[in-house]
């Protein structure tokens, strides 16, 4: 009953993995041939290298920035169309819709926004006056703003997932808790704190989980907005970015593509560990 | 949930009208763009004031989309089928089943979800390489039929189903893949959709694979079928425009249509934990 | 619901900051300082001197320059007669990465040639970009590859090393192909060692994309673009001061155009060499020259024009396109833009279909690249055509004889008047449809001009070097930070020492 799952998963993700954490003591040429073994050195050179240093540092920058971004505002829509009112399900619909654009379409409608010259977010005037970043270089070319926009696209796009899984967790919170802490006399916002985020600890432990995988492995929309750049900080150039980008100077050599990859995985799992950890003994289970 | 009467729906109307304006905001400039005829796109006025199809017929005809689009959906369709199938089957084995080192398999599954796409890309074009699938559906699919993200999902959903329930099946004489068929699924039928639902949508986005296993132009997707509109973007922004609404649009109409089978089936136990 | 619940809560988001903070201090705090490059590499025992210009003006290298030649009978060979002998037609897949108006133009070729014989029969596979057709070519096995493949200029070396490619100087021999009507500069950039390693298609070189009517405005002469450096600095400080347009010029820091490509322009331009061992043509280069004094002459120049408010840095227009939309901004507009040939036919294409308002396609004028004038011409851009080996004998034959049919005169006339690229011909100026483009609009003429001029210094074909895109990745950094402010011969000396820790792996390792 496990096989068909296991096969897939073994052979097209574990076998990978392993094939990767070998080649990573390895540097080899564009083709992948004539290899040198270098040893498991390669593997602390590569951590402690300035490029690798820099991209895990945006890439932090990056996650801090999409992750509470994206859940508080999921939570935040997921609770104000959480009431009972005419039409709420056409704002559900709204809300959940960003679920449906994917990295590419969603990097797309940015870049129309954000282009200097002729995107429509820089030619409105009064923005323009108040951020002339906005306009000159642009906010996805000036390096203290491109990583900030390329969230924003990020977290746009993240929305309707994160609300759509919010609002299932709240609607399994029993209305008669809502009720009791009412006619206790708590209010809206007490309520809030007191009764539906304790609640919603498990749903939203499992969102920054995902989000923060998510976050970490980012590739499209770097990809398609700046290219990791702007030079010379390369502001956005994430890790997957240093694996795999345009520009990227390891591009050509197989070794040094797995060696960071691999990296990439390690701390994934440490933040895995540490979430599930942290936060997982914190969150209470209901029933 | 109490009704919201008087100011406060009116201040919470407000609210929400103003957040969705914002949530809408690059949708509709992007609509809106692929309205207008060609020579007005890049001009930057919010509300257009001429109409045009006709983008969306060069859309189709020039960028292909029409190939990419059912390249998408049969890849699509035949994931979510599969991933549905291949979770339900381990997440079963990992629920009701009692075996030496379950545990540890799990967790060894869950720990897939962490393995970064590039560590794997490049291996895996090899592997399909060398069996002959590129440029073919069976490249663009097989890598996918599993994800430890639905096993998870029906793990989830499974655990709550009442021991007996099983036990009284056993007695009876049921096997395991009866009682699947006949007990365990109908039960669950919420949470498959909101994972076929969920498969479906991360398939028809994936956007490094299908690139790199194709090589002839009529295998590729929807997405890549985008990145290759995007060098169209200075003569025929449009075009672009155009691809990007055509590509969201199937996706929109479905999550739409399923949207409250998605809610319902997440409700069902599934992130209770 | 007390308090002691609301602070573990809080607690715990504290903890989780604090390990995060933790851990990136720790990380950053680990920092080595070394490049990612040199990650398992024992350090290099000698670091390479940058050499000095002797009294004459050239320039000598410490390390003699070394020359190597692989004679044509080691490499794959070219075998011609297997296209009569072959039963049946002959299938061939060509990757290519052209879009738009030149996927058209090459598809339109392409079925005219299939169409005119019955022996061959090409199959265009648009792999999306030259990036793509780069990687899955280098990803795949011979069982995975194309018999014809496009590689851009850049990787002409790479492409040689990876002996998966029959040299095409090798059915030039075979067939005693008559090159004379050749471009010397086209055929000899795709040439080291004395092996033409493929055949020059599409031909791009920078040339200067100017707003006439600002010239006008500026009391220009619309007629008369700048041609040096000096003479882009006067006009700019004219457009300037007269308020014609914002700035004089928009630069961008791009590796394919200002960051990278247009640096080895103005190296060959200069009269000096880029890389050793005469560019990499004589033996593979061990190292870059450009930190010398030409280099940081020329950076400071160009730095200055962008802090004196003359030029304006628009970034590192990853899509190609910046430089240009910033002629068409309606705020504050750049009169001129040096870019591609290649994008000529587009511009036009936008221009003519309205789609930047308050511009028309008469309004804009084409210069020669402007820069140093010590040696006429500019180096070739753009991507050649390799014939990829081990596909079966038929297929090689037959892939020379429709790579021929590419650069017939006639070919080669209908492909530069349809997209801008310049003629890889001279004879193909004599038919139509060029004869009438260049009559009729004499813009399209400037890209071919810049390279009739040849000349016999090394200095005059472009570096090849194997590891040239990442070299052009760590220039157009070194030039990001050159407009930014940087001290220009520091930022040099760091960038050519990336640059030759990339030669040194893939020298290692190829």
């Amino acid at each position: 009953m496990l096989a068909p799952s296991a096969v897939i998963l073994g052979t097209f993700i574990i076998y990978p993995l392993i094939r990767a954490i070998w080649l990573g003591r390895q540097r080899c040429n564009p083709q992948g041939k004539n290899c040198d073994t270098t040893g498991w050195g390669q593997y602390t050179d590569v951590w402690r290298s300035e490029e690798f240093q820099q991209a895990i540092w945006v890439t932090i920058k990056f996650t801090l920035i999409v992750v509470p971004l994206g859940v508080a505002l999921g939570v935040g829509l997921a609770v104000l169309a959480d009431k009972y009112l005419g039409g709420i399900g056409v704002f559900r619909a709204i809300f959940s819709s960003t679920v449906a654009t994917s990295v590419a379409v969603a990097s797309l409608m940015w870049f129309f926004l954000l282009e200097p010259s002729l995107g429509v977010v820089a030619n409105i005037g009064w923005i323009n006056d108040l951020f002339p970043v906005v306009k000159e270089p642009g906010l996805l070319n000036d390096p203290g703003t491109a990583l900030g926009s390329v969230a924003l696209s990020s977290v746009w796009a993240g929305l309707g997932f994160t609300f759509i899984l919010v609002t299932a967790g709240l609607q399994g919170i029993p209305a008669d808790l809502h009720e009791a802490a009412t006619i206790d006399g708590a209010g809206g916002t007490r309520r809030f704190w007191n009764v539906t985020l304790p609640l919603l600890g498990p749903t939203l432990l499992f969102v920054v989980v995902v989000l923060t995988t998510r976050a970490f492995q980012a590739y499209g929309e770097m990809d398609l907005l700046t290219s990791g750049g702007p030079a010379p900080q390369d502001s956005t150039t994430t890790v997957t970015y240093l694996v795999y980008g345009d520009t990227s100077e390891v591009r050509s050599d197989g070794g040094l593509q797995a060696t960071t990859a691999v990296w990439l995985f390690v701390v994934l799992v440490g933040l895995a560990l540490v979430q599930l950890r942290g936060l997982g003994k914190r969150v209470h289970y209901g029933n | 949930m109490n009704r919201v009467t008087g100011w406060r729906a009116v201040g919470r109307y407000g609210l929400l009208i103003a957040l969705s304006a914002l949530v809408l905001f690059p949708i509709y400039t992007t609509v809106i763009a692929a309205f207008k005829p060609a020579d007005k796109v890049l001009d930057n006025r919010l509300v257009p004031d001429s109409f045009t199809l006709d983008i969306f017929r060069d859309a189709w005809t020039e960028g292909r989309l029409g190939r990419f689009l059912l390249n998408s959906l049969v890849v699509a369709v035949v994931v979510t089928v599969a991933q549905v199938i291949t979770s339900v089957l381990s997440a079963y084995s990992f629920s009701l089943i009692e075996f030496p080192g379950r545990n540890v398999l799990f967790l060894l599954f869950l720990a897939t979800l962490l393995v970064p796409l590039e560590a794997t890309l490049v291996v895996n074009r090899q592997t399909i390489d060398s069996l002959g699938w590129l440029n073919s559906y069976q490249g663009l699919a097989v890598p996918f039929l599993a994800t430890a993200f639905g096993t998870f999902l029906m793990r989830q959903v499974f655990l709550t189903l009442p021991r007996d329930m099983r036990d009284a099946a056993t007695i009876d004489g049921v096997g395991h893949l009866g009682f699947l068929r006949h007990v365990a699924v109908p039960l669950v039928r919420p949470t498959i959709g909101a994972l076929a639902l969920f498969s479906f949508l991360s398939t028809w986005n994936m956007y490094l694979w299908p690139t790199l296993v194709t090589t002839e132009e009529d295998f590729g997707t929807v997405q890549s079928g985008l990145k290759l509109l995007k060098s169209r973007a200075l003569d025929t922004p449009n075009l672009v425009i155009a691809g990007t609404v055509i590509a969201a649009i199937p996706i929109f109409l479905v999550l739409l249509i399923f949207q409250r089978q998605l809610v319902r089936g997440l409700t069902a136990g599934a992130v209770k934990g | 619901m007390n308090t002691m619940r609301q602070q573990h809560q809080r607690r715990g988001w504290q903890v989780r900051a604090g390990v995060l903070v933790a851990g990136a201090l720790v990380a950053v705090a680990c920092s080595s300082g070394e490049s990612i490059l040199d990650a398992g590499l024992p350090p290099p025992d000698t670091v390479p001197v940058p050499p000095t210009a002797g009294p004459d003006g050239s320039v000598a290298t410490t390390i003699p320059a070394t020359t190597t030649t692989t004679p044509l009978a080691d490499l794959p060979p070219c075998p011609i007669e297997a296209l009569e002998e072959a039963s049946g037609t002959v299938e061939l897949t060509f990757w290519h990465g052209m879009n738009n108006e030149l996927e058209d133009a090459l598809t339109e070729l392409t079925n005219e040639y299939n169409a005119g014989q019955d022996k061959v029969r090409v199959t265009l596979q648009n792999q999306g970009g030259y990036n793509e057709t780069i990687d899955k070519y280098f990803q795949s096995g011979p069982g995975g590859r194309p018999e014809i493949v496009q590689m851009p200029e850049y990787m002409v070396q790479q492409t040689a090393d990876s002996d998966s490619t029959v040299p095409i100087g090798a059915c030039f021999e075979g067939t005693g192909f008559d090159d004379s009507a050749f471009l010397p500069r086209a055929l000899n950039a795709y040439q080291t060692g004395g092996v033409q390693w493929s055949m020059p298609f599409n031909v791009s070189n920078p040339i200067l994309y100017y707003n006439k009517k600002i010239f006008e405005d500026a009391g220009l002469d619309p007629e008369k673009p700048p041609q040096t450096l000096t003479e882009l600095r006067q006009y700019s400080k004219k457009i300037v001061d007269s308020g014609a347009a914002r700035f004089g010029i928009a630069f961008d820091t791009g590796q394919d155009n200002g960051g990278g490509w247009f640096l080895e322009q103005w190296f060959s331009k200069g009269k000096e060499l880029f890389a050793d061992n005469a560019n990499g043509r004589s033996a593979p280069a061990t190292q870059v020259m450009y930190n010398n004094d030409f280099g940081v002459e020329l950076l400071t120049e160009v730095q200055s024009l962008v802090a004196d408010g003359l030029a304006v840095n628009v970034g590192a227009n990853p899509s190609g396109q910046d430089s240009f939309l910033k002629l068409a901004d309606q705020e504050k507009p750049a009169a001129m833009t040096i870019g591609t040939s290649a994008a000529l036919g587009t511009i036009k294409v936008v221009l003519d279909g309205g789609l930047i308002p308050g511009l028309t396609s008469d309004q804009f004028g084409i210069g020669p690249m402007p820069g140093p004038d010590e040696q006429p011409g500019v180096l070739v851009g753009g991507a050649s055509l390799h014939i990829v080996a081990d596909q079966g004998d038929a297929e090689a034959a037959a892939s020379w004889d429709y790579i021929q049919h590419l650069v017939t005169a006639e070919a080669q006339s209908f492909w530069a008047s349809k997209t801008g690229y310049v003629p890889v011909r001279t004879d193909a100026l004599d038919l139509q449809p060029l004869k009438k483009t260049y009559r009729d609009d004499p813009r399209f003429r400037v890209a071919y001009d810049q390279l009739t001029a040849s000349s016999d210094d090394p200095s005059s074909s472009g570096p090849v070097i194997g590891p040239l895109r990442e070299i052009r990745a760590v220039n157009s950094d070194a030039v990001s930070a050159i407009f930014g402010g940087a001290d220009v011969a520091a930022t040099l000396e760091e960038a050519a020492a990336q640059s030759n820790r990339l030669i040194r792996n893939y020298n290692a390792r190829n």
